[in-house]
């Protein structure tokens, strides 16, 4: 087994936010990301997935520091530390972490040609000769599958999946050791999105790459991902490989979500029942005491609205925040399943 | 199927600013108004040299209507030649023009791209300094500055600048606040690119557009601006300029009404050729109404 590249320790994230009501001096804070760790192995990809605004991107972009609220916590790469980064540390980090963006057509500056997209990190964070960061361009043009003469193009002149190939390039061009992909996809057509797909599973391998791979969409999700952690209002739910996670998801929240993926397997859709979860999520200035998900939980108990779940694996590699899945690794919702 | 006769089209790379050339071009009013202004501009470049006529000697008898004696366009209240002074007019005219609306975009750009991509205090203290200069009365504003300091071009150009720098500002900051909160902002910084780079080489440039149509249309409310002032007498009467051809003929507005004509359906035209061009620059900029 590879040795973990990644460990992200505690990491938080919140914002400061202006609240009519909140007097002078005082400032109320909106919580996005709240003390998480998870380890990601050199070479994997981990997906983190939840629905809008549950912190995953938040999250993600946390770790490339990114984000514009208060972070804090430790993200340990390689065994550093890469958090309290002064300039010269964040130039290392932006290095070896970079960012693959969601939507492809705002995130490559309209008025630079793609070969100085794709250079620009080579500019800004190496101090090689001009000579060999074309080489380096050239290269990655021909690894993302974009034609040369395409150089001097600019962004408005490519379709969607090549601009997102064009993003992919210059996430490259440092030769970075994690890359945070972003719902690179879900901004693209489906034939596009296997396309895409594909080509960063191949440079996966090719180059060793280690992704966080954010996504909403659990089938790509299944397609592209050694492990899975499913977060809710800022906090992981859930943490498995993605067999287990897939077959057996232990927390409600995992098994609603696996649920509501829709299945062409005529049979398979009338086996599995779509489990409903009613209301809406809490507001996050005010959370509830206890566990986050109990408003919407189908199997709630009394001590789930007062005790906060802790992320444990009760001794295995499968970690649940509830306090209804105990060591068996028996759904809570198996319950439910039985009872329609 | 061999590599040979697969034949993929070689794209040319079109820079957004040539887009906008090309929109402009399609633009039948935008064009007339750029056609006007370059007949403008070339009359004051070279006006003076082809008609030689001194604009500040006296030439003939004073109030001798157009088209006599072979003055085109007669001559005023001293028997000087008014198309002379229009020609000679028209280089301090549009150097003033140009001036405050360099003037007012170097304050405009400089306060509200700091105030835009700052943010916090920064933003707010500066924003508040420009409410401060947007709620005073432009034009009492600046016949203060002038009667104050006297009425030379320098002073005058400042002047208007002052006065006229905080729809620039508005304008940049709102751009920034916009552009700031692109992907391509964050990916840039993702890209290692420092605040300072952030803000001159990927924000600055995205905002330009509708700074660039203001800019044009500063050049023109200058103009005006300038001739305002020069009716009221607060100008250099030792130096010829549209405005103070009209500031000194104003008495015999009723007698000679040619004197102050004249030189007004020059401001007229000229404002109206910049505004037609500032308007084709809003639609050739405005990705909005680009077609695909």
């Amino acid at each position: 087994m590879m040795p973990e590249l990644l460990d992200v320790r505690n990491l938080s994230v919140r914002f400061p936010v202006g609240r009519k009501g909140t007097g002078w001096g005082q400032t109320s804070y909106l919580t996005a990301v709240d003390d998480i760790s998870f380890t990601v192995r050199k070479g994997e990809t981990l997906a983190i997935v939840g629905e809008s605004g549950s912190g995953k991107t938040t999250a993600a972009l946390a770790i490339a520091q990114l984000v514009a609220g208060e972070t804090s916590g430790e993200v340990v790469l390689d065994g550093q530390d890469i958090m309290p980064a002064g300039r010269d540390q964040l130039r290392a980090m932006r290095r070896k972490v970079q960012v693959i963006f969601q939507d492809p057509y705002s995130s490559l500056n309209p008025r630079k040609r793609a070969e100085e997209i794709v250079r620009e990190p080579l500019d800004n964070l190496t101090n090689k000769p001009a000579r060999e960061k074309r080489e380096i361009v050239d290269r990655l043009f021909q690894a993302v599958g974009l034609r040369p003469e395409q150089k001097r193009l600019f962004p408005h002149q490519f379709s969607g999946g090549q601009r997102q190939r064009i993003g992919i390039a210059r996430a490259l061009s440092t030769q970075p050791e994690v890359i945070i992909c972003d719902e690179p996809v879900s901004a693209l057509d489906v034939a596009v999105q296997a396309q895409i797909l594909n080509l960063l599973r191949r440079l996966q391998s090719e180059f060793g790459l280690t992704y966080i791979f954010i996504s909403h969409d659990l089938g790509v999700v299944q397609h592209m991902c050694d492990s899975v952690a499913v977060m809710y209002m800022g906090k992981i739910v859930e943490h498995a490989d993605r067999l287990a996670l897939f077959n057996n998801p232990q927390h409600p929240y995992t098994a609603a979500l696996l649920s509501a993926v829709p299945s062409i397997d005529p049979t398979l859709r009338d086996h599995s029942k779509r489990i409903l979860i009613p209301g809406d999520p809490p507001d996050p200035l005010n959370l509830p005491a206890g566990c986050r998900f109990v408003s919407r939980c189908p199997v709630a108990q009394l001590h789930c609205r007062e005790l906060v779940p802790e992320l444990t694996g009760n001794g295995t590699e499968h970690l649940t925040a509830c306090h209804l899945v105990d060591a068996d690794l028996v759904s809570p919702m198996q319950a439910v399943r039985e009872a329609e | 199927m061999s590599d040979e006769t697969l034949h993929i089209p070689v794209e040319k790379a079109r820079s957004p600013l040539a887009e906008a050339w090309e929109m402009f071009r399609q633009n039948h009013l935008a064009m007339v108004g750029l056609a006007i202004l370059i007949l403008i501009v070339l009359g004051a470049i070279f006006g003076p040299l082809i008609y030689p006529t001194d604009p500040y000697e006296m030439v003939w008898a004073p109030f001798s209507p157009p088209g006599q004696e072979g003055f085109l366009l007669g001559t005023d209240y001293l028997g000087r030649d008014i198309l002379s002074q229009l020609l000679n007019g028209a280089r301090v005219t549009l150097i003033i023009g140009l001036a405050a609306a360099f003037v007012t975009v170097a304050i405009g750009i400089t306060v509200g791209a700091l105030a835009g991509f700052y943010g916090g205090a920064i933003e707010e203290a500066l924003m508040r300094f420009t409410e401060f200069f947007q709620v005073l009365p432009t034009l009492l504003f600046s016949m203060v500055i002038v009667s104050l300091f006297g009425a030379s071009l320098p002073m005058i150009t400042f002047a208007i600048g002052v006065v006229s720098w905080t729809a620039v500002a508005r304008i940049t900051r709102a751009e920034f606040l916009r552009i700031r909160e692109m992907d391509y902002v964050m990916a840039s910084r993702a890209s290692g690119a420092p605040g300072m780079r952030l803000m001159f080489t990927v924000i600055l440039p995205n905002s330009l557009p509708p700074i660039i149509v203001q800019s044009a249309l500063m050049v023109g409310s200058a103009i005006l601006f300038e001739a305002g002032l020069s009716f009221l007498g607060l100008t250099d009467p030792n130096i010829v300029s549209w405005g103070q051809i009209i500031g000194s003929n104003r008495q015999y507005i009723l007698e000679a009404g040619y004197t102050v004509t004249i030189p007004g359906l020059a401001i007229f035209v000229t404002v109206l050729a910049i505004s037609l061009v500032g308007d084709g620059l809003n639609d050739a900029l405005n990705p909005k109404l680009r077609k695909r």
